[in-house]
Order: structure tokens, then C-alpha cells, then sequence
């Protein structure tokens, strides 16, 4: 068998490529790179499972993912792995990110390794952002309510911009269907080429090493297969069991379900959001745009490019006072920002007007299922309940 | 020699926890999607009119709707049966589901037969095959007649 695949695969030369020796000096903090690649086949298998039992339709989302959680055998673990597995991923895809911001790794010649790596950051935030809003919960609709007026205060295109991701003026089944396309079809198809433009990258320009190395360095550490990959695998066997154990002791939050008419409700996005949404609170009236668009529109672009603007030799942060003070100030400024968007008092006023009448509920429309052909008599004898009851009330007075 | 024997350790080791994580994501996600596959469906009996009015010594196609739960949805399921009384209070009741490949057969009055339109099977009026690839006979339903209701069993 080995020689079949080999005399018609290039095994050897791609065996020989994994066991390149990496630049010495490489610690664990180089193995958020894999980590993340593994949460990301992780939210791909447990996403593609739960679409087996998924509808997205306002009818029968919320009642669908009730189902998984409550009912599948094995369903609120695994939708649990996914909910979980989402945050773990922010949370390393940023460590990676700081990781290569500490070692300078994203200057000459890994500039597009970086871009790369910025653009699958977005995509990240893009499946959180299309993902929360498929259990169509309180929380689902009234962060994506909020998530799409940002959009719309962006200047010029934001209407049009917001109009397109509800698929409409508000949001609703046509919205549902195209997060759920977004988040199932379109974001998976884009990171999946991205990944393998950046895992390309990685290959080809080799590991980046730390500022430590000198140019001798660069082949004379461990292999990459066995001992880094064996290093990585072992982060991802922890990682794992983390995610399981809080998959299956603590259970995802489900809201009631959406209610737009619902003014009591105190609309939070998720976490990695939170400092969004702060934010927005220091920008009123016709600075509003500041908060919404122009930050994190300068900041994305400013991240992105970050390795045309730096142009400082490789060192380790500390040793670069411009781009300490930037990283340092972000992120405390972003964990602040997060800790009082999560710490914000909720509004206390409840909702005070005279009660309207109860409008139509959802109905959840009946299956049925046509046999009927043409040309033939067909009988329906089938009696009502009260024609069933009436039947066995005489027979019982007999 | 010695690095040799790290290398293939590493290896070995790499192979068995990249397996143990492979099987523990692996074995509940499997469990999960093939879960449909061992429950039981649930039984009930489904009215299907008036006993009396039933009542004919040639087959009529009989339509009856129950309600069902499929998955997350109470739904409406709509059936269609065979239906005629063999005399002395026996009921003949034929599922219209061909027991080849689930095509609906229709019931011949002249030749006395059911006939499937997809594959040519015939199944005398009893519900035995006469002729075609079906491998067992149609369908019987259970029945039973309380307070002059004809019931069948919906499994």
C-alpha cells in the first residue's frame, strides 16, 4: 500500500517538508496558530452536525434548536462543543494575534501571512456575529436588531448595506435564511481559502521565529513533525477537554423566543462584542458615526496594514515603545471597554404603557403530506373529537 | 539512535492523542446525527369513521389525517388506506404503500387487484404478491371497531 501511494504521490518529498527543522527558540506560544486551526475543524464538525436538525425559519428555529438541547441524544453537548467552541475561538485567534505583535513576526517578508491572518480575524467575528442569531432567542434578535443599525450608520452605503444583511427593512425570515447561508455556506467557503493562503504562507516563508534568532538559527531547531506537531496536538487535547467539561456542565443560554414587540428586553450582544457596544455609549448625536463606523473602520484598516506602518527593526515588543504603548492601549482599552459593556447596568424602568391586546403568535404551519391523484373517488369518514366523544358516551349509556 | 527512539515515541504519541480526540468529538457527534435511527416511532390508534358507513364488500380508498410529532413540529400527517369489511366483522385494511420501494398502489376493480405504477408489482385482494419484485405483501392494519368507530393502529 505504501508503495502504491508512493510511487504515485509525492509522499516522500511532503514527509520531508513536515520534518524541516524550525527556528530554534520556538515556545508554546507558537502553537496558537494550530489551536486555532483545530477550533475551526471543531466548529466546522459539530456546525455541519447540527444542521442536521436545524430549520432557519422563524417558525422553527427556535423550537429546532429546543429540540437539539433537550431531546437529541448527545445534542446540548454538541451544540454546547459549538456555542463554547465560538468564544474559545475569539479568545485564540486574539493570543495568536498578540503572539505575533510580541515576536514583530508579521514584518518582511510575511506582510500577506498577516493580511491573511487579519481578514480570517473578521471572518471569525463574522460567524459569531451570523451565528447568534439562528436560535432566533431574545438575545439573537435584538443583538442582530442593534448589530445591523451599526451597519446602517455607515456613511453613503450603510441603508443599502443594512437593507442587504436583513434582506429587507427588518429583520426577519429572510434574514434568517441568508445568516444561516452566511454563516453555513459563504463564511466557511471564504475561511477555508483563506486558511490555506495563510497555512500556505506559514509554509513557504517558514516559521517567523523570535527576534532572538540569528540567521543560523532559522533551520537549526526541532523538526515540525514529530515535536511541534506533538506539542500542538497535546494543546488541542487540553483545549478540548476544557470545552467539553464546559459543554457539559454549563449549559448554553436560550432566551424565550424573539418577540419584537418586547420592550422590557435589554438588548446585549455577545461578549467579544461588548466593547463595541460600550463604545457607542461615549458617541451621541451626530458623533454617533464616530463610535460606530469611523473607530473600528480605522482601527481594522490600521491593523491590517500594521506591517507597512511599522517599519521599526524586528525586535520583541518591549523593546519597540511605539508599538507597545498602540498594542497596551488597545488592548486594555478593549478589555475595559468589554468588562463595563458587561458590567453596565440594565435599564430598570419597565415597561409602563397600557398592555396591547396580544397580537397573532407564531404558528407552526402542519407538515402535510399530498397522495391524492386525480380520477379517483376518494372517502373521508374521519370523524371530529366530539363526534368520537358523542359515539362512546351512547355506547356507554347502552 | 537515541533520537531515533524520541522521534518515533513522539510520533506514536502524536498518532494517540490526535486518535483520542478524533473518537471523543467523534463518537457523540455519530450518536448524534444516527440517533433518529433507534427510536421507537409511537403507535396510536387513528379513527376512521363510522363503522357502518365503512361497510362495503368492494375496497374504497379511505383519506384520514392524525396528528404526529415530527421532530420539533406537531405536525398534521395525512394517510391513505384500502378499506373493506371481509363479512363477519373482519376488517380488511391495506396500507397504499408498496411493499417494493413505498409508490402508492391503486386498487383495479376489474382485475380485482392493486397495482403499483412504478415497478409493475400486482398484489391480489388479499395483499399477496401476484407478480413484480415486491418482497413481501402489502401492509395489513391492525384494526378494531369501538363504539361503532372503525379504528386502525398508525405505527
Amino acid at each position: 500500500m505504501r508503495q502504491f501511494l508512493n510511487e504515485r504521490l509525492p509522499l516522500e518529498a511532503f514527509s520531508a517538508h513536515l520534518r524541516k527543522p524550525l527556528p530554534k527558540h520556538i515556545n508554546l506560544l507558537f502553537s496558537f496558530g494550530s489551536l486555532a486551526m483545530f477550533l475551526l475543524l471543531l466548529q466546522a464538525a459539530t456546525g455541519a452536525f447540527l444542521a442536521f436538525y436545524y430549520s432557519p425559519s422563524p417558525e422553527h428555529a427556535y423550537n429546532a434548536v429546543t429540540y437539539i438541547s433537550t431531546e437529541v441524544p448527545f445534542g446540548a453537548f454538541v451544540r454546547g462543543l459549538h456555542h463554547w467552541g465560538a468564544s474559545a475561538m475569539v479568545i485564540i485567534v486574539v493570543l495568536h494575534l498578540l503572539r505575533v505583535v510580541l515576536y514583530s513576526s508579521y514584518k518582511a517578508p510575511r506582510e500577506l501571512t498577516w493580511i491573511f491572518g487579519v481578514l480570517l480575524l473578521l471572518i471569525v467575528l463574522g460567524f459569531g456575529f451570523t451565528g447568534y442569531l439562528l436560535p432566533w432567542d431574545e438575545k439573537a434578535y435584538w443583538a442582530t436588531v442593534v448589530g445591523v443599525e451599526i451597519a446602517s450608520t455607515a456613511p453613503g452605503l450603510g441603508d443599502f448595506v443594512a437593507k442587504v444583511l436583513r434582506g429587507g427593512t427588518e429583520i426577519g425570515a429572510v434574514t434568517l435564511s441568508r445568516f444561516y447561508a452566511l454563516h453555513t455556506i459563504w463564511l466557511p467557503w471564504l475561511v477555508f481559502g483563506l486558511v490555506g493562503a495563510h497555512l500556505f504562507f506559514v509554509r513557504y516563508y517558514g516559521s517567523s521565529g523570535t527576534p532572538k534568532n540569528t540567521p543560523e538559527d532559522m533551520e537549526a531547531g526541532k523538526p515540525f513533525y514529530p515535536h511541534q506537531v506533538f506539542e500542538d496536538v497535546v494543546g488541542m487535547l487540553i483545549l478540548f477537554i476544557v470545552l467539553a467539561v464546559v459543554a457539559l456542565f454549563v449549559p448554553v443560554p436560550l432566551e424565550d423566543v424573539a418577540d419584537p414587540t418586547n420592550a422590557d428586553y435589554d438588548p446585549r450582544p455577545e461578549w467579544y462584542f461588548l466593547f463595541l457596544f460600550q463604545l457607542l455609549k461615549y458617541f451621541q448625536g451626530p458623533f454617533e458615526v464616530i463610535g460606530t463606523f469611523i473607530i473600528p473602520t480605522v482601527g481594522m484598516l490600521l491593523l491590517l496594514f500594521l506591517p507597512f506602518l511599522d517599519r521599526s527593526e524586528r525586535a520583541v515588543l518591549w523593546k519597540r515603545p511605539i508599538a507597545l504603548t498602540v498594542t497596551s492601549v488597545s488592548v486594555i482599552g478593549i478589555v475595559v471597554l468589554t468588562i463595563l459593556g458587561g458590567t453596565s447596568k440594565k435599564l430598570e424602568t419597565q415597561e409602563t404603557a397600557q398592555p396591547t391586546e396580544a397580537i397573532q403568535g407564531a404558528v407552526t404551519p402542519a407538515t402535510e403530506i399530498e397522495q391524492v391523484e386525480e380520477g379517483e373517488e376518494v372517502f373521508d369518514f374521519q370523524l371530529t373529537e366530539e363526534e368520537i366523544e358523542g359515539a362512546v358516551e351512547v355506547e356507554e349509556s347502552q | 539512535m537515541e533520537k531515533r527512539g524520541r522521534r518515533s515515541f513522539l510520533e506514536i504519541a502524536t498518532a494517540f492523542i490526535g486518535g483520542l480526540i478524533s473518537l471523543a468529538a467523534g463518537i457523540p457527534l455519530i450518536g448524534f446525527a444516527i440517533s433518529p435511527a433507534f427510536k421507537k416511532g409511537e403507535s396510536k390508534w387513528v379513527d376512521l369513521g363510522l363503522a357502518d358507513r365503512l361497510k362495503n364488500s368492494r375496497f374504497r380508498k379511505v383519506d384520514y389525517t392524525f396528528t404526529a410529532k415530527d421532530g420539533w413540529v406537531k405536525a398534521t400527517k395525512k394517510r391513505s388506506v384500502y378499506v373493506t369489511d371481509a363479512g363477519n366483522g373482519e376488517w380488511r385494511v391495506f396500507s397504499r404503500t408498496c411493499s417494493h420501494l413505498g409508490c402508492l398502489v391503486r386498487w383495479d376493480a376489474e382485475k380485482e387487484s392493486f397495482l403499483c405504477p412504478c415497478h409493475g408489482a400486482i398484489f391480489d385482494k388479499t395483499g399477496v404478491v401476484v407478480a413484480g419484485p415486491p418482497p413481501e405483501p402489502l401492509q395489513k392494519l391492525q384494526t378494531k371497531v369501538e363504539a361503532g368507530i372503525l379504528y386502525v393502529k398508525e405505527t
